[in-house]
């Protein structure tokens, strides 16, 4: 064992080990993209970089051995700075949708393609289930939410939005029209009790997803039935309320306990406070009500803190009008969702920071080349025409939902560009440029598909498929900023990866080169 | 299409099937072929070990390789800097006008012509230099494009059809010495060869014709130096074929006339000194001690050009009678290899490449190394615009550079050298192999050398166009056969070098001052310079000097004497504003700092570095901005792309330089672009990179407030295409050559009336403002 010294610390690595393996065996946690044991080594990424404690020059941690007496900074304000500029500047070439636009746009963020796959191979109920992730009430919202997905939808661009609201709407309905209603899986009690004041849309996705988490919840709301705006401001013509009250017997069902026509005065908010370990307030815009209450209010609503919806440091929090007076009932549902997760944080005694926005790559406007590219992995078909009572059939609902163009990445789950994007909170716009280049997809391969303008040349799938003697391969072509990664003398990528397609797809560090799944 | 493939069996059977053959195969296909057919590479790749995977790929990295055929002519547009400066790019545009290629096509439809940008030609003192196949043309305005192509369809069939004796007596009355550097021979040397052979043979004379490297003047090219036995040499430069006959004869025939015309045309110098055109110019005879002349050659001191003019590049005779070989001879047959290690070490040499790392020492690393081998090579993958030492030395000095390899092998215990040698240097790769073909013959090479038992292999290694090549690592991984990717050093070639052995990597300059070093004792070496930076450094003088050329100073010498003494100050009465230093590594340096002696610290200090030695002089009539914004879009270009920051952070940097410039700039872009090169300084992985911010960062440091010009919608010189309008003055005289020379139509024709530019109309290509003879022509 050799002594070096990391941050000040000394430490004992083994010798003939590189700097950035050092670190990793000793609980250094050091980002890489392009290093990769047991292939050549290739010095590309850089955002493994680690500070020379002695000279102060900077040097990528993957491509030194240790040396006895080295001193490293691995982790202060500059190395951090050194890492997150490599990745802006990675990002800044890096030309994809990490989530699609819809999803991004959607106020719950639902996974909107994926539910649109499924629904596209006739998988109701698993649609169903992707949606009942961010979306409590779906046959309601499938009837009143005004879609700011779809105006974010790519298919915008060459025809008409893919009517996501409606596809939606489906899945809710196919499955209030079951014999058996899905119940998702509730996490095992936590035996805390939480107080939701006010069983409109925020109220009741907070009640849905608490109870989800394994809370105790009980509602407490004015009117004789629980709804809300849902049920007083909104026609019964659009939402029948036997549709409403199906999807709210489901949050019964979940457990939580309704308390109608009670009115949430100073004394009972207190004694709620008291009785209960949480206490959320999603009773609508009242701020002189509030102020009684004891809460600092501002000009719109009660005063919260950032992304938590939590009142100061109190077991205190606030969702919905109760904040800023909001008339779409999509948001006033998304955060009924985030707040769980806060309170959720509070509960388990960790900090309470909200639930996480992870970083997004985002390109904007597809250009008129690109709408091919999108096309591969869709239908031209047009739009199918529906009337909005009736909503659309199962055979409708297939061939709507395979007009989607699938604009999220495949490689969102283990993509480390996106992971260290996070990390470092890097900025895609930093250092971004007018020009761009366009996105092509090669999907003729069986197992993987290709985007090569994702990629952020590390080589790894150059060395991968050079080592296993691919007969083409995939290699660099030209040079400098306009070098590309492809199959030699311009052959298919079926040739190209004929030995070792998935172990590249795996390695790839982002979703240049993904797994069709 | 399918090609004939019976070539590449050939090829491949010749130069061997391993992979490292790569890149001489892919040269051989190319040479046959005019480029790189697909069924070509897929061939090779049948035959050998060579993967479809390598062969396109390396293929696709150097900028050597084509992949269509090119045109039937190759017309070369120099960019280099000091081609750049005097408006290269117009010239480009304009050719390409003429041609009618549009947009990035670079062939003509009937495959005649392909036209590129070449990153120097090594004629900077030519600058705007153009060259058709082997003709090269200097001084290109705009205006003429059209005629060079003229004159070109008319020249291509002429040559060869004389054929030469050469004279030998045994009686010699003299000797005619003439240039054969690339600037001579660029400036039409090779004609006046001929007319030197035609006279002598002609008028039977016993005169010997001698062919000698660069002299260093190059501004003076072409140059023909009469040596009259027992008499005083005289020089004659800017000579032309058809003057010939008639110098001859003054020199070969009563003197006493002579004398009198000499002196007649040296007061004429002044006025033509400034090579400023080439039209129209007659030949001036130059007395060597004159006071210009002796300035070009007095604050000099050669050391790298020992005997510049004096010798024969490929005669072994010549350079034994100078002293050739005797210090290879002293220290081989010494038997001690250390005592070279220390003599080095004593005269305090560092590498002449730019880094300035001291060169005894890293002979020393390689040779306390063991291992069953080690190689050495000679780094002349010169690719700086601007810069020719490599190039000179290399066709000037080739039995010296052979010399200082060998001894370095003998010193470290290596046994086979490599000159590496851009392809785009073919003069100086077939005087290398001549020389050591010679060296062979006389046993300097070989398996048992000077009869000690020493054994040394070198051969010619051709580079394929690729400047991060310059870098160490990268070079290796050249000579492997491999994409020029330059990796982390640790290891340090000294360690493990080419195929993995310690290698010694020197610049060609260090080479060729090895041998004088060891045969002057290090003293005479250590004696000039500064304490730091010993000895002499060469460089390629150009820009805006009255004399341009390539100097060799003594460390130490101030950038004002370079440019006031030796350059002769700024041509055409304009003011010194900058020396750019170091070419895309290096940074400008503001005339305020002009007395910063020339030393690898001194010039750090001062935001610019040694580099290979270009030396760009700047007037006030430069762009800072557009320098800054030009080197970087070298070094951009010439990013491998292998490391985030530089791939990608130099291609940002220039597109604010270039937004910038375009008039789209804003206060923020200034700070961005100064986050972008302070990272991309720090955090590259190799010394393209960790430099390639040099230029903008010196630029931003010393000339901001042009920066804040452009970005408030001027360009001070009105250099910046889109931020200036050309408009003629009321000066003009209606002689209607604007009109004529305008390939816009912007300019209505209207004989001895002012002229007026439709600016709309106007596409900036300069025609107007290089023809007007009353400068009538301006940008505002």
């Amino acid at each position: 064992m050799i002594k070096i010294i990391v941050d000040n610390k000394e430490i004992s690595v083994r010798p003939g080990i590189r700097v950035i393996d050092a670190l990793r065996e000793n609980g250094i946690e050091v980002p890489s993209m392009c290093y990769m044991t047991g292939i050549d080594h290739f010095t590309s990424c850089m955002v493994c970089l680690v500070r020379d404690g002695k000279t102060g020059n900077f040097y990528p941690s993957c491509s030194h051995m240790v040396e006895e007496g080295m001193v490293i900074i691995s982790e202060d304000e500059e190395v951090r700075e050194s890492r997150k500029i490599a990745l802006e500047l990675l990002l800044s070439e890096h030309v994809g949708d990490c989530e699609a636009p819809c999803q991004i746009a959607c106020p719950a963020h639902m996974n909107i393609p994926l539910m649109n796959r499924l629904l596209a191979e006739g998988k109701f109920d698993e649609a169903l289930r992707v949606v009942k992730q961010d979306i409590a009430l779906p046959a309601v919202l499938g009837r009143i939410c005004t879609a700011p997905c779809e105006g974010a939808c790519r298919r915008r661009t060459i025809d008409e939005p893919v009517s996501i609201c409606l596809l939606k709407r489906f899945a809710g309905d196919h499955d209030l029209a079951g014999d058996r209603k899905y119940l998702p899986f509730r996490e095992s009690p936590k035996n805390k009790r939480v107080a939701v004041i006010g069983a409109g849309p925020a109220g009741l996705s907070a009640a849905y997803y608490l109870s989800v988490r394994g809370y105790d919840c009980e509602v407490y709301d004015r009117n004789r039935m629980p709804g809300g705006s849902l049920r007083k401001e909104v026609d019964a013509a659009v939402l029948p309320e036997e549709v409403l009250d199906a999807e709210i017997q489901v949050i019964r069902d979940l457990g939580v306990t309704f308390h109608q026509d009670i009115r949430v005065d100073a004394e009972r908010f207190r004694e709620l406070h008291g009785h209960f370990d949480a206490v959320l307030i999603a009773a609508g815009n009242h701020n002189d009500e509030y102020g009684k209450w004891g809460l600092n209010t501002v000009r719109t609503g009660l005063e919260t803190s950032g992304d938590t919806f939590r009142i100061g440091d109190t077991g205190i929090f606030a969702v919905g009008s109760a904040l800023r007076p909001t008339r779409l009932a999509i948001r006033a549902l998304g955060q009924g969702k985030e707040v769980a997760f806060s309170i959720d944080q509070l509960l388990t005694g960790r900090q309470v920071t909200g639930e996480p926005f992870l970083f997004n790559s985002r390109f904007g406007k597809l250009a008129p080349e690109e709408f091919e590219e999108y096309l591969k992995e869709s239908v031209p078909d047009a739009r199918v025409a529906v009337s909005h009572n009736r909503g659309f059939s199962r055979e409708e609902v297939i061939r709507e939902a395979a007009r989607c163009m699938h604009c999220d990445c495949r490689g969102i789950p283990d993509c480390k560009l996106r992971i260290y994007a996070d990390q470092y909170g890097a900025s895609q716009k930093r250092f971004g440029s007018d020009s761009r280049k366009l996105v092509g997809k090669q999907i003729q391969h069986d197992a993987v598909i290709f985007e090569p303008s994702k990629c952020i040349k590390c080589g790894i799938c150059v060395r991968l498929t050079s080592a296993h003697k691919e007969e083409f391969g995939l290699t660099f072509i030209g040079r400098g900023f306009d070098v590309e990664v492809g199959v030699p003398f311009g052959e298919s990528l079926k040739k190209g990866l004929r030995k070792v397609a998935l172990k590249v797809a795996d390695a790839c560090p982002t979703g240049a080169i993904s797994r069709k799944v | 299409m399918s090609t004939d493939l019976s070539y590449i069996d050939a090829i491949v059977e010749s130069l061997g099937k391993e992979q490292r053959y790569v890149i001489p195969i892919l040269q051989s296909i190319q040479k046959r072929y005019n480029y790189l057919p697909e069924d070509a590479l897929r061939r090779v790749c049948e035959l050998t070990e060579i993967t479809p995977a390598q062969i396109v790929g390396v293929a696709s990295f150097y900028a050597q390789f084509r992949f269509k055929p090119a045109g039937k002519h190759l017309i070369k547009v120099c960019v280099g800097t000091a081609c750049h400066v005097k408006g290269s790019e117009q010239v480009f545009d304009a050719l390409k006008r003429a041609l009618n290629l549009k947009g990035n096509a670079d062939t003509t439809d009937s495959g005649s012509y392909t036209v590129e940008k070449v990153n120097c030609l090594g004629c900077c003192t030519l600058a705007p230099v153009v060259q058709i196949d082997s003709i090269t043309y200097g001084h290109v305005t705009t205006g003429q494009v059209g005629n060079l192509i003229r004159d070109f369809e008319e020249q291509k069939d002429t040559t060869g059809k004389k054929r030469f004796r050469n004279a030998e007596g045994e009686e010699i009355e003299g000797e005619i010495r003439i240039g054969l550097g690339s600037c001579c021979v660029a400036s039409g040397s090779e004609e006046i060869r001929k007319a030197v052979l035609d006279s002598i043979e002609r008028n039977n004379l016993n005169v010997k014709l001698k062919h000698v490297g660069c002299v260093g003047m190059c501004h003076q090219v072409p140059l023909v130096e009469i040596v009259p036995l027992n008499r005083e040499p005289f020089l004659y430069s800017k000579v032309q074929a058809a003057d010939v006959e008639q110098i001859i004869s003054k020199h070969f025939q009563p003197k006493g006339f002579l004398r009198k015309t000499g002196f007649r045309l040296l007061n004429l110098l002044d006025t033509f000194l400034d090579d400023s055109r080439w039209e129209g110019i007659q030949r001036y005879a130059l007395d060597t001690r004159e006071k210009h002349v002796s300035s070009f050659l007095g604050k000099q001191k050669p050391i790298a050009t020992e005997f510049r003019g004096q010798i024969n590049p490929v005669d072994m005779e010549e350079y034994r009678e100078r002293g050739g070989f005797t210090a290879l001879q002293k220290y081989i047959l010494n038997g001690d290899p250390s005592r070279i290690i220390d003599e080095l070490k004593r005269s305090g040499i560092r590498g002449r490449g730019g880094a300035g790392f001291p060169t005894g020492k890293k002979w020393e690393l390689v040779a306390a190394r063991k291992s069953d081998r080690k190689y050495v090579i000679c780094n002349g993958d010169e690719g700086d615009p601007g810069a020719f030492m490599d190039r000179m030395l290399l066709e000037s000095y080739p039995y010296r550079i052979i010399e200082g390899i060998i001894i370095a092998g003998y010193a470290t215990g290596a046994d086979e050298g490599f000159f590496y040698i851009r392809a785009e240097y073919p003069l100086a790769v077939s005087r290398v192999q001549t020389a050591i073909d010679r060296c062979y013959e006389e046993g300097y090479l070989g398996e048992n050398i000077l009869g000690t038992g020493f054994r040394f292999n070198l051969s010619i290694y051709q580079g394929a166009g690729a400047f991060v090549c310059g870098e160490e690592t990268a070079l290796i991984a050249s000579i492997e056969g491999n994409r020029g990717f330059p990796r982390i050093r640790p290891p340090f070639p000294a360690d493990k070098g080419l195929w993995g052995k310690p290698t010694l990597v020197n610049n060609t300059e260090t080479f060729a001052q090895i041998a004088y070093i060891l045969r002057h004792q290090s003293d005479s070496f250590n004696s000039i310079g500064t304490s730091g930076s010993k000895g002499t450094k060469v460089f390629a003088l150009a820009g805006k000097v009255a004399r341009g050329g390539l100097i060799e100073v003594p460390m130490g010498i101030t950038i004002r004497e370079v440019v006031m003494e030796i350059g002769g100050g700024i041509a055409n009465g304009r003011a010194f504003k900058a020396v750019q230093i170091g070419g895309p590594s290096g940074g400008c340096v503001p005339s305020w700092l002009a007395d910063t002696p020339i030393d690898y610290e001194s010039l750090s200090e001062v935001g610019a570095m040694m580099g290979s030695g270009g030396l760009v002089v700047l007037d006030d009539t430069d762009c800072m901005v557009d320098i800054a914004k030009y080197f970087l879009s070298f070094t951009q270009n010439e990013s491998c792309g292998k490391c985030t920051f530089c791939r990608i952070g130099t291609k940002r940097m220039l597109e604010i330089l270039e937004k910038i410039t375009e008039g789209n700039g804003q206060e923020s872009d200034l700070e961005t672009l100064e986050v972008l090169a302070e990272w991309t300084r720090k955090g590259s992985l190799c010394g393209l990179g960790k430099t390639a911010p040099n230029p903008v960062l010196s630029t931003l440091k010393y000339f901001r407030e042009e920066y804040m010009a452009h970005i408030n919608g001027t360009c001070p010189t009105g250099k910046c295409k889109d931020l200036i309008k050309y408009y003629i003055t009321e000066d003009c005289i209606g002689c209607t050559l604007c009109a004529q020379s305008c390939p816009a139509d912007a300019i209505a024709f209207k004989p001895l009336e002012r002229h007026v530019i439709d600016t709309e109309r106007c596409i900036k290509c300069d025609s107007c403002r290089q023809v007007c003879p009353e400068n009538a022509v301006i940008t505002r």
